[in-house]
Parts: structure tokens; sequence; C-alpha cells
């Protein structure tokens, strides 16, 4: 599902990217149903980065929050992109894992709890460099273990993106959100440039980067499920319909088979441009449909 | 060829003619009518330029006759060297590679950002002398003068065959530099992005222009102009909403320049949120002299504005420009006419106020942005960061800054200036002494490079609050002033608790609850912007930002 751009609406709409992660937690639940779990004042921080001469922050960056959405009972992870990027560390990372976990077990308790995850993240915390990657690996089984049972929904509103392990964790979810605004991908600008050279990707050349990174061109290529404003209410309406939708039929990655076809098919002697590609691999919709 | 003869004295009236007609005789056979082919750009420029010559190379402050700089510095250096170069802002890099290949020695100049560590480098190493540093007007005024031109290397979008030119929404400075050389036997040489049939307008006859060549890119412009609304501070608003009320309301500010900066830009912003709710639509800030900035946008749309005089363009805003006539000044094709010396004369005579921010202020309240191993220049704030003496005409803002009660006195403009009491880093913005001084002495200047002159700021807003510096009474007062505003810097520990507190009942300084604002209200929900997709929504989609600019 996308939305038209309406100007006006633009103009007195609540942005979503202005919030932090806190409020963009509370803001997708129904009024008055969110508590918040392991808050700063329960003072987990991570210990690694002291060590380091980075300040941590009480609540490692991690937000969780438990409540109900459309009346069911729901779990909203938020990552804070303003604090190191929106990394994950060791206990950002367990934070999200046990999370995800504990709505696993409800459902198994015939509890339906459904998962969001809002994504302002560049990846692994560097800081925690090992602790940070198990982090990831474990995040990924838990979304495996809940997704059978409700949906997981991945949102990126911007500024920071989604990028490296978490742009996987993002790829594994039931759902993913997006705004224009958004980026999503394994590798980010940066280290495409760094790797291999400004000639590849230059990671000042925004208009390349949104082309390719982008929101509208991930969802155009079928590999987000809805594009939204960047509007609060609109964005936690769109979470409702797709917490509605339940379990999809068919997982995005599970079908294997549909997205090395895709490859395969690909003339790679030539350079495309990020439109050809909209045209080809066509919007999420009919991903959705296919068994 | 006019000679008089008087007693023994023989002369030549006409050696400036005669020069330029030798000159351009020997590229004639090149050229078609005006017209002299890209292939020949370099030799032409060999010919047509005379070591030690006065030539205007224009980098302006956003334009740059960039394909003729970068041709200059190809010239063979043992032909051509020690030109002496006046550019209003040295932009590009190839404009100071001039002066390391010996090309170019001289430089009259009013602005160097991009450049500034560059230059003091090279003046340093001995490979360029500094005229001067100016003002914009400062330095055009100077080419009727002292500075009369040989050569000038100038740009505009189109020209027709005929050599008339269109100089689009970026006029900016090139109708005074090419009118310095037209009329004094200069020779013109312009460069354009296309040589088309007809013109949309003529900004600039023929008759004024000697050689036009295509260039091999459009000329490089810069959007300078632009501010993300993303990255305004909640401490940028409040000092936005301190001059609203402060400032606009109390002494009813009609017609204002901003200077570009992201306090300016939360002001811009405040306007119809904030300045809404204090019903002063109509009552402040209506007549503006200022380039098309974007996050002026909500403004406009909601009718604050009457009019705004621009010094150029800014990327993006044609669209949107061309559709606001009644707003902006454009021309019979519908697009912008922008004029840098115009609008700075509009700007220094013609406004009742001046708002800038500024890197660094002593207890003077004098400022300057040049900091050691940086000379910034001053480009136009000067101009507008005064008051003008040659000033007659009267408004209520300009009559309300009258503090004496004789038969004969004069009213004053505001000349504001923000700054935060520290800057990133936790570097202190109020200093005992400005880094300026030490770099005039380093650089041999006669005098500190000053941007604003503390005995022309009427007042200075802070994060913690404004200090009505014209009100106040003698030096003294003056700086107990500023010291009251100025936090924990060096110059505000001098500040003492009880001289603050009848400073504030006086009136000479308020701090934002003195105002009716509580730091709390603060907010980045009061922008009527807060990123560049809201400024394009507002402009109904005609405002195009710069990829740069874009997060989509």
């Amino acid at each position: 599902m996308s939305y038209e751009r309406d100007d006006a609406n633009s103009i007195n709409r609540q942005s979503f990217i202005e919030l932090d992660a806190r409020e963009r937690a509370k803001a997708l639940f129904d009024v008055g149903t969110s508590r918040e779990l392991l808050g700063p004042f329960d003072r987990v921080e991570s210990p690694w980065l002291s060590m380091q001469g980075v300040t941590p922050q009480a609540d490692d960056g991690c937000v969780v929050m438990k409540g109900k959405i459309s009346g069911q009972a729901a779990v909203v992870v938020a990552l804070e992109g303003a604090f190191q990027g929106g990394s994950m560390g060791e206990v950002s990372g367990a934070k999200l894992t046990a999370a995800l976990d504990l709505a696993c077990a409800d459902n198994e308790k015939g509890v339906p709890t459904s998962a969001v995850m809002l994504l302002e993240t560049g990846g692994v915390r560097l800081q925690e460099a090992n602790l940070g990657l198990a982090a990831i690996a474990e995040i990924m089984a838990s979304i495996l273990a809940l997704r059978k049972h409700a949906p997981v929904i991945s949102v990126t509103a911007g500024t920071v993106g989604c990028f490296g392990g978490m742009s996987l964790a993002a790829g594994l979810s039931s759902y993913i959100v997006l705004t224009r605004e958004a980026r999503l991908g394994l590798n980010g600008p940066e280290v495409i440039e760094q790797e291999s050279g400004v000639d590849e990707f230059d990671s000042s050349d925004r208009a390349l980067i949104w082309a390719i990174h982008g929101g509208e061109q991930r969802y155009a290529t079928g590999l987000a499920d809805a594009l939204v404003e960047d509007d609060t209410q609109q964005l936690a309406d769109v979470v409702r319909q797709l917490i509605a939708k339940g379990v999809p039929p068919v997982h995005r990655s599970s079908q294997v088979a549909l997205y090395r076809g895709r490859i395969a098919a690909l003339d790679t002697s030539r350079q495309w441009e990020p439109r050809e590609l909209r045209a080809t691999w066509g919007t999420s919709s009919s991903v959705e449909e296919k068994p | 060829m006019a000679q008089q003869t008087l007693g023994q004295v023989s002369r030549s009236w006409t050696t400036r003619r005669d020069e330029k007609r030798r000159r351009m005789q020997q590229v004639q056979p090149w050229m078609k009518g005006p017209i002299l082919p890209r292939k020949k750009m370099i030799e032409a420029l060999e010919t047509l330029i005379v070591s030690g010559d006065k030539v205007v190379l224009e980098g302006d402050n956003q334009k740059q006759a960039d394909f003729l700089s970068r041709s200059l510095v190809k010239v063979d250096a043992k032909k051509l060297h020690d030109l002496h170069l006046i550019i209003s802002s040295i932009s590009r890099p190839e404009h100071l590679t001039l002066f390391e290949l010996g090309i170019a020695k001289k430089v009259d100049f009013a602005f160097a950002g991009p450049q500034s560590l560059r230059v003091s480098q090279l003046l340093e190493d001995g490979k360029l002398d500094i005229g001067a540093i100016h003002t914009y007007v400062e330095l055009y005024a100077r080419l009727l003068v002292d500075l009369v031109p040989n050569v000038v290397l100038v740009c505009a979008e189109q020209a027709d065959a005929e050599g008339n030119l269109y100089t689009g929404p970026n006029t900016e400075d090139t109708p005074v530099i090419v009118e310095a050389a037209a009329f004094h036997d200069g020779i013109v040489i312009v460069q354009v992005n296309e040589i088309v049939e007809k013109l949309p307008r003529v900004d600039i006859p023929a008759s004024w222009v000697d050689v036009v060549v295509e260039a091999d890119r459009p000329f490089a412009v810069e959007p300078l102009f632009t501010r993300d609304p993303r990255h305004i501070s909640e401490l940028q608003i409040l000092v936005g909403m301190m001059v609203i009320r402060g400032v606009y309301e109390r002494h009813q500010v009609h017609s204002l320049n901003h200077g570009i900066g992201f306090d300016t830009a939360a002001i811009e912003l405040l306007l119809p949120t904030y300045g809404e709710s204090l019903g002063l639509r109509g009552k402040i800030c209506e007549h503006w002299a200022l380039n098309p900035h974007p996050t002026l946008i909500p403004a406009i749309e909601r009718g604050w504005v009457k009019s705004i005089h621009s010094f150029g363009s800014e990327v993006g805003m044609d669209q949107y420009i061309a559709a606001r006539p009644d707003i902006f000044f454009t021309g019979r094709d519908g697009s912008l006419r922008s004029n840098r010396v115009l609008c700075q004369l509009a700007g220094q005579y013609a406004v009742d106020g001046f708002i800038g921010s500024t890197l660094q202020m002593d207890a003077d309240a004098n400022s300057s942005t040049v900091t050691i191993g940086r000379l910034a220049g001053f480009g136009g704030a000067p101009n507008m960061g005064h008051d003008p003496h040659g000033r007659r005409h009267s408004s209520p803002a300009w009559l309300d800054l009258i503090t004496e009660n004789k038969p004969i006195v004069r009213g004053r403009k505001l000349v504001v200036q923000t700054v935060e009491t520290f800057q990133s880093g936790g570097v202190p913005a109020f200093v005992e002494t400005l880094d300026a001084v030490q770099v005039g002495k380093q650089a041999g200047m006669p005098i500190a490079p000053i941007m604003i002159y503390g005995d022309d700021v009427s007042h200075v807003v802070t994060e913690e609050g404004i200090a009505y510096l014209y009100k106040a009474d003698g030096l003294e007062e003056r700086r107990r002033a500023l010291a009251a505003v100025a936090g924990v810097s060096p110059v505000g520990l001098k500040a003492k608790a009880s001289e603050t507190a009848a400073l504030r009942s006086k009136g000479i300084v308020a701090y934002p609850e003195d105002l009716g604002i509580q730091r709390l209200q603060a907010k980045r929900s009061l922008l009527a912007a807060r990123s560049m997709e809201d400024l394009v929504a507002w402009s109904g989609g005609l405002y195009n930002p710069p990829a740069r600019f874009r997060s989509w």
C-alpha cells in the first residue's frame, strides 16, 4: 500500500521522523495502553562504552514497550538513531531479543501478540564487536520463531535508515514499512564507497543514494510492503492494518527461488538505472499474493 | 584620434581605447561577430590580457565564471603573469591556483569563505598580495574609481549571435562589472551556457560586450541560502522567538534583511506559527532585501510577505519565484531579476533592520568571522550591518531607536547580532580579544579586519536574552548589558547579578520571561516546516530542492 502526497495535509501532519524512539513507540499503541519495559530508570546500560570513552545511555538506545494495538497485545521495540547511530550492542540486542522471545512465548500460550521493530540503525555497534554480531544472530533467530505465530513488522522512517546486520533482521520480518525519507540496505553508502571506490558508489551523491536505498525505490521494486508519508497517524494506521492482515501466507525471505531468479535474469553486462528496475521487478503486492 | 596641443604638452587622450583596439584586432580573425570558438579561449586570454592588467574575474557569492577561471589557469605564465585580480568572492580552487602559478599576484576581494584557509596560507607564503578586503558595494564602487579594470571575465546564461546577454535569475554582480569595463574601454569577455536565436529578455546589451564564448558546461552556482529545517535546534528557536517579540514587534520592523543561518531560518519559520499567534501578520516583516530563502516560503504562502528584492537567486527556487511575481522582482519573461549592488544598497539604506549571526564577539560588541588561520572576508554583512548616516527618510522602527530628547536627532537602523554564547566544541563566542586582531597584525593589515563594529550594533540576542545596546548610557553600561546576556563565557562571567537586575528593570536587558516567553515553549513543533519535504509541500511542489538537500 502506498499513499498519495497531499501538500495541505503534509503541512498539518504530525511528523513521525521528528519523534524520538520513546515517542515513536508510544505513538503506535492504543492510547493509554502502553508501558515501558526495562526503561531508563532500570539503568541497564552498556558496560563496554565507558571503557572506550563513550558515554553510555541508561536505556542503551533501545526502547521496549508493551501494550495494545487495535485491542490486541503487541510489543514495540524502537531503536534510538540519535544514540550511537542506533547501533546494536550487547544490551540493546538482548532487550530486543528478549522482547521478541516473550512475545513468542505469549503466542504459544494462546495470547496473540505481534511485534513491531522501529529500526533506525547502522547495524552492529562497532565498540561491542562480536557481542553485537551475536546479538543480531539472536535477533534473527527470534524473529523466525515469532513470525510463525504473529506478524513481525519492521518500520524505518528516517533519518538514520536501516543498514548492516539489522537490514537482515528487517528482511526476515513479515512486513516492511518505509517512508520516502527512509533508506534500507545491507551496506551503507559510505561502506560501499570505502570498499569499492567512489566510481562504484559516491556516498556524497544523495540523489543516487535515495534512488537505490530510498524508501520509494525499495517499495517500487517489491522489497517493502508499504510506503507511507512521514505522518504519525498514517503510520500507526498502516501498522494496524498489517497486524490485522496477520501472518503472510509466505514470507518474503522464504521466496528464495523468486529472488534468485530475478538476479539471474538481470543482464549485468550493462548499467541498470534504478527506474528500470522498478518496471522489471514490480511492486510488492504481486509478491505477497504469489504462494 | 583626438589629439590636442597645449603649449608644449602633447598627449593622446585615447590610450585606453587604442590599446583595446590593438588587442581586439589580434583576436578578430578567430571571431564571428562577438562569438569566439571555445577552443581558442586560452590563446584569446593570452592575447586580450596583458601582464600587470587589472582583471575582474566574476566569482560572485553564488554564480562563478568557472569556464573562464578554468581557462585562465591554463595560460602560459611566462606570457601572462602578475595580474591584479578583483574577485568579489574567492570561491573556486582555481582562483588561488592562479597565484600559485604566478599568473596573478595581487587580489582585491570581498569574501573568501570556501577558500579562506588557502588565502591565509598563500599570504603567509608570499604568493599573494592583498590590496584590501572589502564589502561588496565597496569593491564595486572602486571599479568606478581607482580599480577600473582592463579586462572583465563574466558569465551569463545565454547570448544571441549579436552578443546580447540574458543573465537569468542569477544576475548578481554581472551588470556592474560589465558597466565598469564597457564604458571605460575595458574588454568584456563573457562565458555563456548557450548561444540561442532569441533571448527571453536582454539583461545586458550587445554594445557593452566584446567577446562571447559558449562554455563547456553551465556556470557553477551553489545553493548557499538553503538551510534544512531538520537541523534547526530548540536553542535557535528560542532565539527566534525572542527576536520576534523583543525586536521585531517591539520596534515595528516592517522592512529587513536576514543574514543566512539557522537562527534566521528559525525566525522565518516561526512567523506563520508563533508570529501568527501574536497577531503580528501585517505588522512586521513585510518588505525584504533578501535572497529567495526556501525557509521563507511558509511566511510568503501565509501572506506575511509583501515584497522581496534579491541579490541573487537560489538553486531550486526558480519555478516558485516565477509563480509569485507579486512578491519577487521578475522580468517580462517571468524569471527573477536579481542585482547584488542594488540589493545591497536597498539593504543599506531602505530597510529598518539587519540581523545576522557571528562566530566571535568582544565585550564592546565588535564581531568578526575572521579567525586564526582563516581569512574569510566580509561579503555583504557590513553593508547592511551598519547604521548608514546618509539615511534621511524615517520609519516607525528608525524613529523608535531615538534615545535623546533634543531638537536635532536622527533615527537609527536596527543592527541585530545573534550569538550563541558557546560555539560547538565548547568554544566561547564571547571573547576578551577577537582573533581578528592577531590575524590583522600577522597579515600586515593597517587595521584589524572587523566585520561589524560594536558601535553600529543596536541589539545582541543570545539564548540568555536580549541586550538593547542602543539604550545603554555610556560605554560602561553598554558592556554590562552585553555581559548580562553573554552566559558563562569570559565576557559573561563579569556580569553582576545586582547590575543585571537594574538593567532588566530599565529595559536595557530582557530575559525570555521579561518578554513573556517561556523557555520550554521553544519546541521544534513550532516551526512551520521541519524538513525540506515540508518546504516543498508549502510551495505546492514549485520548490525543487537540489539533490544534496533531499532525503527522498
